[in-house]
């Protein structure tokens, strides 16, 4: 397509009012002609603008999302591995994941993920009431969570090993913001790291890389509040899913 | 970054380029509303408009480097996603006869990221000014393109009017559009 004539159609491109056909024509001429394409990007904005009203989320529909991450079988696209802790950032790109195939022996099935949590390991319902005061001395140094810990609303929970000993407390808030509050977690060697599950819908969610000797944790868990928290040993960088049994876990809650 | 609300569209693309889910749903939480509002509108199906918005959030899940913070913003980013997959839906699935008008002026009261909402206010005012600032026929055949999902030669044979006075009128349109909000101050409008 000549200039002239992309240029003429690019208004109705940033509005997808031409076919296939002109839009393949046109995307071929701009991908060589910066006047195009910065036209188009304009012109794109103004679309944006035009189509910004903002309707509420429905309920469940992030959840739908964050399954669907998950749901991913092809193995040229592995798995992700779903990360933010502000105690050790993960630089791993998502190249170094290719090729490392989706585990899926520990948790195939949902239900029995919830299950095997309640039934193996050892749960501790969080005692929540005046917790508060007991447990900011126990606080790593970290403001944020001991905010959260006289945040109205909030709730602390306990994780255990199965032989009942405390290893881990968090404090969640109602906006889905969460945060160690304590450990007593064994620092691992060199190669392995302490990750963060959430079970959500019967399924685990990653929720944060913890390192070899967690001492500060944020995440934010979005959409559905975990019913179970459970940690896993896994390899630096992190897991898509568990691949081995739940140092500690604790049910969240309501 | 301790906290994720004051990372930068920019910055949370980049993360999640890391397979970083909370940076994922920060995004959601700032333009969910908004890309699931503009399929809703299109499709007049809060369902179908589900199915889209599901697209677009899994699409830069898995392809976070096809948006370029320096070609435009993530908010335009992702209306252009929504909306091509929106019309892509109406249009396969002849769904149109199941539209009626709806009201543009809805906005987020649940559920939404409160702290965009007011500029996202903001812009809708100045967006409607700018509409109502444009002549009839311009306006016309923009609202008959983009929110009713037609191509310009279907808007032609709508109004039936050659399609180059169509061609030119969205043409024009669009860049009355981008001179008032771009007065207004509107970043990302301006060539």
């Amino acid at each position: 397509m000549k200039h002239d004539e992309a240029y003429e159609l690019l208004a109705a491109l940033s509005l997808d009012a031409v076919d296939e056909h002109e839009r393949r024509l046109i995307d071929e001429h701009v991908a060589t002609c910066p006047k195009c394409r910065s036209e188009l990007d304009s012109l794109l904005e103004v679309a944006g603008a035009l189509g910004n009203s903002v309707d509420p989320l429905p309920e469940g529909l992030w959840t739908s999302i964050s399954t669907r991450i998950y749901d991913n079988d092809d193995a040229t696209h592995p798995m992700p591995v779903l990360v933010y802790d502000s105690g050790e950032r993960v630089t791993s790109s998502r190249r170094r994941h290719l090729g490392r195939p989706a585990p899926r022996t520990v948790f195939s099935s949902l239900g029995a993920v919830a299950a095997a949590l309640i039934v193996v390991l050892a749960v501790n319902l969080a005692n929540q009431a005046n917790r508060a005061s007991n447990l900011q001395h126990q606080l790593v140094n970290d403001d944020a969570a001991n905010a959260a810990l006289v945040t109205p609303g909030h709730t602390v929970v306990d994780l255990a090993s199965t032989t009942q000993a405390d290893l881990a407390e968090f404090v969640l808030v109602p906006d889905g913001r969460g945060y160690l509050i304590s450990s007593k977690l064994p620092t691992l060697p060199a190669g392995d790291t302490y990750q963060l599950w959430g079970v959500i819908n019967g399924k685990p969610i990653s929720i944060a890389l913890m390192g070899t000797s967690p001492r500060k944790v944020t995440f934010t868990v979005s959409g559905s509040k975990p019913t179970l928290l459970g940690i896993t040993v896994e390899p630096t960088g992190g897991s898509p899913t568990p691949t081995s049994a739940m140092v500690a876990s604790g049910a969240v809650e309501d | 970054m301790d906290d994720i609300s004051e990372a930068s569209d920019a910055q949370l693309v980049t993360m999640i380029g890391r397979y970083d889910e909370v940076a994922l749903a920060e995004v959601y939480r700032r333009h969910g509303g908004a890309v699931f509002g503009l399929a809703r509108r299109v499709l007049n199906s809060s369902v179908e408009a589900e199915d889209v918005t599901q697209e677009v959030f899994l699409r830069l899940w898995n392809q976070p480097d096809r948006f370029d913070s320096a070609r435009g913003s993530l908010r335009s980013f992702l209306l252009a996603q929504s909306h091509a997959r929106a019309v892509d839906a109406i249009r396969s699935l002849n769904a149109r006869r199941n539209r009626e008008m709806k009201d543009a002026s809805k906005t987020a009261r649940s559920g939404y990221d409160m702290q965009h909402e007011a500029w996202d206010i903001a812009l809708a005012d100045q967006v409607t000014r700018a509409l109502e600032e444009l002549p009839d026929e311009e306006r016309q055949v923009i609202q008959l393109a983009y929110f009713e999902g037609h191509t310009y030669v279907k808007v032609a044979e709508i109004l039936q009017q050659p399609e180059g006075t169509v061609k030119s009128r969205i043409r024009s349109g669009m860049r009355r559009m981008r001179a008032v909000l771009s007065e207004a101050g509107i970043q990302g409008v301006e060539t």
